[in-house]
């Protein structure tokens, strides 16, 4: 133990003189995550609160009119505009209006949609209880969407689609009602009015992970963890020459005539670099709470799984101590690890989506993204704020950054016993 | 007296070269010597040092130290040897006695136990004074000398010196020279090496001439001397390592 505590004494007083490094260690983050995080707040409110413009002209006022008009409303995801400058919408405006870019999508219920529906199945009905009946020529009617060119073909067709299916659930209600009219009329029976449930499936639509009000992080969800992570990688420079210092100016060499085994040296050295990270982190997420509202940012929202923000805080701290580790022993200088430590950090973080989020990265690079440790420990962070996930659901994201920081430690044991022989 | 280093065909040749940096070396210490292990520049010198620190492995032959084999023992030896490695060996931003406390704690001594040894060490050498001055602010003396100090701060049975007084002024030399030839007197074994041979010949009772891995002579330094007809251990040195030099 004591053996334990002189490594660690020995590596906190290195730290605390190099003011530099600890500016670079702890200023650095913070300023990133603030300046990031106010930079890009306006853009992930365009992608997440933004409303799509949309255009309705409801003139059948009746059933289908209605019914599409509450259905539009309650989806949430649609500003509704219903007449323009004051003045009574009109087909002709609203499309014009689609057509020049102003509304992504524009609907028009004609007068006395839900009255023909009705005339042209009762017709259907009637003449299916009494043959001698002639029914009268359908009567024409139609729902017009009119959709901006540049929407998406995938956004057309969920439009269409939810049409669809109002009118198909009015026309089987209208049918059910108009064939018990029918019966009553034909046979003394006197049939009460049959209502179709509208829940004989349900379908059960959940994000696959578990708290449905996530879904994409806002800018202080995506930025305290990345700028975190980033920090506790960027240790990997002060890590790696505190490594090659120790070794250029003989100490090192001395430490080995000492009885002192090699995994101790290097256990004592992970520890004090393990609660600078646990440090860095924890400030950043301080920074997430209690700074970021003062700017206008939204609150960091921990979640509910303090186990889980541990877990994943240890293993980014570990992977990252791994691959400092690995680079001070394998560099012949501290020029070569301060460059390699430095361009391969900033490299894997932006790989690793966190200069950029990795959802608005090309498919390619949404791939690629997935072999930088930096992206696994974002990745893990995202399920505990975003997703309000458990230690459970963070442990592969975990698993592979402990993995990772285990095969650079290996590394550098394999290394050093192989500089001895 | 009886052995306390042993040392049984020694071979070890680096990757890349094809000249070994020790051929089949055999050498025995007896406890209480005070030893020096001469020899020119690349001679092997260093390198028998290492492995019998266990900084380094041999490729074959054996070392015991104590009885305690440098392979599977080495936990054992280390606490038993003090080494003072050539190039300085300290943390230039801590002070002497941040230094001594690390390597203290690293030796597994007792916290009050350093502190008295350190005391005790720093006075003896002068730099009690200057015990909170980072290293890096020492004179290239005073960091001789706090070499020095650490490599003795757990009292050890054997200290290994590589050039102990390389580039040192006279003073601090006379300081460092007086030292050893004390704690040798009181049973410290010394395995020493320099280029400094009037050094050597004052300081040690036993000495090893090497030449490209191998032991040319070992004895005293009078009888060497005597029996090479030699006048002084340089004259020695000269005559055995010109051989070596003009064949290599």
């Amino acid at each position: 133990m004591r053996k334990f505590l002189s490594i660690i004494y020995k590596d906190y007083l290195f730290l605390t003189r190099d003011i530099a490094g600890l500016i670079f260690m702890f200023f650095m983050p913070i300023a990133l995550v603030v300046l990031m995080a106010y930079l890009q707040d306006s853009t992930y409110n365009s992608v997440n609160e933004s409303k799509i413009p949309l255009l309705l002209l409801n003139q059948d006022n009746d059933s289908l009119g209605c019914a599409i008009e509450k259905s539009v409303q309650q989806t949430g995801i649609f500003s509704i505009t219903t007449e323009l400058n004051g003045e009574p919408l009109t087909p002709d405006a609203l499309q014009a209006n689609v057509a020049e870019g102003n509304y992504l999508i524009g609907i028009v219920i004609p007068a006395e949609t839900t009255k023909k529906i009705r005339r042209n199945i009762r017709g259907s009905v009637i003449h299916t209880f009494n043959p001698d009946f002639e029914p009268k020529q359908l009567e024409p009617n139609k729902i017009s969407i009119f959709i901006d060119p540049t929407a998406k073909e995938s956004f057309k067709t969920a439009i269409t689609s939810s049409i669809n299916e109002y009118a198909a659930r009015l026309q089987t209600q209208i049918v059910m009602n108009e064939v018990v009219a029918a019966v009553n009329q034909q046979f003394p029976l006197n049939i009460g009015n049959f209502d179709i449930p509208t829940d004989i499936i349900k379908i059960d639509e959940q994000y696959a992970r578990s708290n449905p009000s996530a879904i994409m992080p806002n800018s202080v969800q995506h930025n305290v963890p990345a700028w975190g992570l980033f920090a506790v990688f960027f240790i990997v420079i002060s890590l790696a020459n505190n490594i090659i210092k120790e070794r250029d100016d003989g100490s090192y060499l001395r430490i080995k005539t000492m009885p002192c085994p090699t995994w101790l040296y290097f256990v004592g050295k992970i520890s004090i670099y393990l609660i600078i990270c646990l440090l860095q982190m924890a400030i950043m997420i301080l920074m997430g709470i209690f700074v970021m509202p003062l700017l206008g940012l939204p609150q960091l929202e921990l979640g509910h799984s303090i186990g889980a923000l541990l877990l994943m805080s240890v293993s980014a701290a570990m992977a990252a101590i791994g691959y400092g580790t690995a680079i001070g022993t394998i560099s012949t200088n501290s020029q070569q690890a301060s460059i390699f430590g430095s361009v391969s950090v900033v490299i894997l973080s932006a790989i690793g989506g966190i200069w950029i989020p990795t959802i608005i990265m090309p498919h390619a690079m949404q791939i690629i993204s997935h072999i930088s440790p930096l992206n696994w420990g974002l990745s893990g962070f995202y399920d505990i704020f975003v997703r309000d996930s458990g230690i459970a659901l963070v442990l592969p994201e975990s698993a592979l950054l402990l993995a990772f920081g285990g095969v650079c430690l290996a590394i550098t044991l394999i290394y050093n016993r192989q500089k001895c022989n | 007296m009886p052995t306390i280093i042993e040392i049984d065909g020694l071979c070890k040749t680096y990757k890349g070269n094809r000249q070994p940096a020790l051929d089949h070396l055999t050498l025995n210490v007896d406890e209480g010597d005070s030893f020096g292990l001469l020899g020119p520049n690349g001679a092997g010198k260093t390198t028998l040092m290492n492995i019998m620190c266990g900084l380094s492995k041999a490729d074959s032959g054996s070392v015991s130290i104590c009885g305690l084999d440098t392979v599977s023992e080495i936990d054992k030896i280390k606490h038993l040897i003090g080494v003072v490695p050539q190039s300085l060996a300290l943390y230039p931003m801590l002070s002497a006695v941040e230094n001594l406390r690390v390597f203290g704690g690293i030796y597994g001594m007792e916290r009050r136990k350093v502190a008295e040894r350190s005391e005790e060490l720093l006075n003896t050498f002068g730099l009690w004074e200057h015990r909170n001055k980072l290293a890096d602010k020492y004179s290239g003396g005073m960091k001789r000398s706090l070499n020095l100090i650490v490599g003795l701060l757990n009292s050890p049975k054997i200290l290994f010196l590589d050039e102990p007084t390389v580039g040192i002024d006279v003073q601090t030399r006379r300081a460092i020279i007086d030292y050893l030839k004390l704690i040798n007197n009181q049973g410290t074994t010394l395995i020493y090496t320099s280029h400094y041979l009037s050094e050597a010949e004052e300081l040690c009772n036993n000495v090893a001439l090497i030449d490209k891995g191998r032991i040319i002579c070992n004895g005293k330094p009078a009888s060497l001397t005597l029996q090479h007809s030699c006048g002084s251990l340089e004259e020695l040195f000269l005559k055995t390592t010109e051989t070596a030099i003009n064949n290599a």
